[in-house]
């Protein structure tokens, strides 16, 4: 609040501070340079095309041409492609969180044989680029014959996304006094429960920042998604934007119209959990 | 009955031992304080009482059964954490209640032993809270509804004192013993801080470097100390020990390396001419003008009840504690007898009692 009062000014000085002020053009650069696409598609996705051709990038539609929407929902398939990706998402994503914090409470709590190898090879698969492994992954779904099919993309978007999740989370779940776990042993709580009743809910934050990450990260795959659902009845919203761009004549607004509506569920899926950790990560008083 | 029954046990981690064959029994209801240096062990023993680490070597008995390889749930045991260990995301109610609820207990009588604990450590106005709404000692007395609402056999406490300061520690003190006494529980405190230990104990265990040095009430352990390391341990400010030479028992007195001769009312029998190592607590060595050694004051530090200073005899430092305010300053001189109070006496060599 104080630092509202007194803009550029560090708290209690009286004079303003240029790296204070450097900062904040720097904060305000970078935030138009990333709001700039956004203006421009939401802008064109309500062109009609002339009006694209006509007028500038930036400047706003004279009328809405909310048409745009309903011609891009029914050429891209909207219908089946965002009920696809919903399928998609909202199997891998719960799925995959749920693998990846049981796993990083086993590792970091559960005395066993092999933790370290096991642990070692979580943090090998963090390292592996997936779109290096699309050949061998295709021939791989193929020979179990699960191409065209939601297990099929489903099992690797897991394979990619688990060890990048456990290794956060096992960060997370060493950090947590041991006397906590151990308060609960003699409590007489199994580890399961140890699991779900204490260490799950002081690690909310953490997990809603990464089911942000990957709610956005899967909804908007491309290339491993392009590679196993090849019927267009198993696209996915990205994959349905494809129909766009292939055609002769570019239609930008319907273009940018399928594009807002590919991109609107992760933002609202980002402002619904942004506050959860926000304000997890802010108050500090996650683990005490 | 013994309530616990610790025999010959060790731990080891990897290779170190750092248990070197413990025997320790304790009685139903009593207040045994383990006390001793950081690292000697004490935590690590409490741990393996509780069934958080494993039993190298040895047994331990928790009412007649052998607990080494229970569960902590099934030992009937209730600890208190140096931390407090309370889970954050649950309320007063909810961390004094977690036991209960893993015990399948229903909900009505969960409730009122719930209410029952925080009526006896007056939680009743916070149980709707989260710890982290709470000050330090209220965690404190929340870790301690959590232990007694499970009624066990044996409470353990880890340090619970050491987060607080020094004004609510004094006050806990004091709140632990009297609510032991009341419930009756058997109970290992574990501490480092020999006051504690002193205050709220029926028996305390001196350990040092994995060992028991010594075992016995808190007085018992003040008047008789078994070696140099309990009596330098217990008690503050330390006991006084001076390396010296015995005289012969007609004129009974300590002869100091640097010649000076303390005189002394009794030493052992038939050990005139040995050397050892002489013992005296600091409110033992008075002022007495007739009879006293010369001594010269270097430091003084008065409570207000007692004046604590320290005075030289020669070359040697001594600790002294004057049960009333008396006016002196650095570099006064003040005649000091050892005489009117009891002496101990050590062997140099095996720094044991003679
Ligand atoms: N997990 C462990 N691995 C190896 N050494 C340990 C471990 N825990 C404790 N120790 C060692 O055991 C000794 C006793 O520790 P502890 O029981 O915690 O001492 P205290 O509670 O008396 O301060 C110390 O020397 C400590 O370094
Ligand atoms: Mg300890």
């Amino acid at each position: 609040m104080s630092a509202l009062a007194h803009p550029f000014r560090p708290a209690g000085a009286n004079k303003i501070d240029p790296v204070l002020v450097m900062l904040w053009i720097l904060l305000i650069a970078v935030a138009a340079l990333w709001i700039a696409p956004f203006i421009f598609i939401v802008f064109t996705s309500l062109k009609s095309n002339a009006m694209v051709m006509g007028t500038g990038a930036f400047a706003p539609p004279s009328e809405a041409d909310w048409g745009n929407y309903s011609r891009a929902w029914a050429r891209g398939k909207f219908s089946t492609t965002v009920l696809n990706s919903a399928i998609i998402t909202i199997i891998k994503v719960p799925l995959g969180l749920a693998i990846s914090a049981m796993a990083a409470y086993a590792l970091s709590r559960i005395q066993m044989v092999g933790r370290r190898i096991a642990f070692l090879a979580i943090v090998f698969g963090t390292m592996i680029p997936f779109q290096v492994m699309l050949a061998p992954l295709f021939t791989l779904v193929n020979s179990l014959g699960l191409i065209n099919t939601y297990v099929g993309i489903i099992l690797p978007y897991l394979a990619f996304g688990v060890p990048y999740q456990v290794f956060i989370l096992h960060g997370f779940f060493r950090d947590v006094p041991k006397e906590l776990s151990e308060a609960a042993l003699i409590d007489g709580a199994s580890h399961f429960t140890t699991f779900r009743r204490i260490f799950l809910p002081i690690s909310l934050p953490v997990l809603a920042a990464l089911l942000i990450l990957d709610f956005v990260a899967t909804w908007n795959e491309f290339a491993m998604a392009l590679v196993i659902l090849q019927d267009n009845s198993k696209w996915t919203l990205p994959l349905g934007l494809m129909s766009f761009q292939s055609q002769f004549s570019n239609d930008y607004g319907q273009l940018n119209s399928a594009i807002v509506m590919t991109v609107l569920p992760a933002t609202i899926v980002y402002l619904i959990f942004q506050r959860y950790f926000i304000s997890g990560l802010t108050s500090g008083a996650v683990k005490e | 009955m013994h309530s616990v029954e610790i025999s010959n046990v060790k731990k080891f981690y990897g290779s170190t031992e750092v248990l070197h064959g413990l025997s320790l029994d304790i009685d139903d209801g009593e207040f045994v304080i383990l006390v001793g240096p950081s690292g000697c062990g004490k935590s690590t023993l409490l741990r393996m009482i509780a069934g958080l680490e494993t039993i190298s070597s040895g047994t331990i008995k928790i009412a007649d059964r052998v607990v080494n390889d229970l569960q902590p749930k099934e030992r009937d045991i209730a600890m208190v954490f140096q931390n407090y260990a309370l889970y954050p995301q649950m309320t007063v109610a909810d961390n004094i209640g977690f036991s209960l609820q893993m015990a399948k207990i229903p909900r009505e009588e969960r409730v009122r032993l719930i209410a029952d604990a925080a009526a006896i450590l007056g939680l009743e106005p916070l149980l709707g809270r989260y710890p982290r709404q709470l000050s330090g000692g209220q965690r404190q007395r929340v870790a301690m509804g959590r232990a007694i609402v499970r009624k066990p056999k044996v409470f353990l406490f880890d340090e619970p004192l050491s987060n607080l300061d020094a004004k609510l520690r004094v006050q806990m003190r004091a709140e632990i013993k009297s609510l032991q006494k009341r419930l009756n529980t058997t109970t290992v405190y574990v501490t480092h801080d020999q006051i504690e230990a002193m205050t709220m104990a029926d028996k305390i265990v001196v350990m040092h470097a994995g060992s028991v040095e010594q075992i016995g009430a808190p007085l018992e352990l003040y008047d008789r100390p078994v070696n140099t390391f309990v009596a330098s341990f217990i008690g503050s400010p330390s006991m006084n020990l001076v390396n010296g030479t015995l005289l012969d028992a007609g004129r009974p007195g300590l002869k100091l390396d640097d010649g000076v001769i303390l005189p002394l009312a009794e030493t052992p029998k038939g050990l005139s001419g040995r050397n050892v190592i002489f013992g005296i607590r600091p409110e033992h060595i008075v002022v007495d003008p007739e009879a006293g050694v010369p001594a010269e004051i270097k430091t003084v530090e008065p409570t207000g009840s007692e004046t604590h200073a320290s005075a030289f005899i020669g070359k040697q430092e001594f600790s002294c504690v004057f049960r009333s305010r008396i006016a002196i300053a650095p570099g006064d001189k003040l005649p000091l007898s050892f005489a009117q109070g009891p002496g101990h006496f050590f062997d140099p060599a095996t720094t044991m009692r003679i």
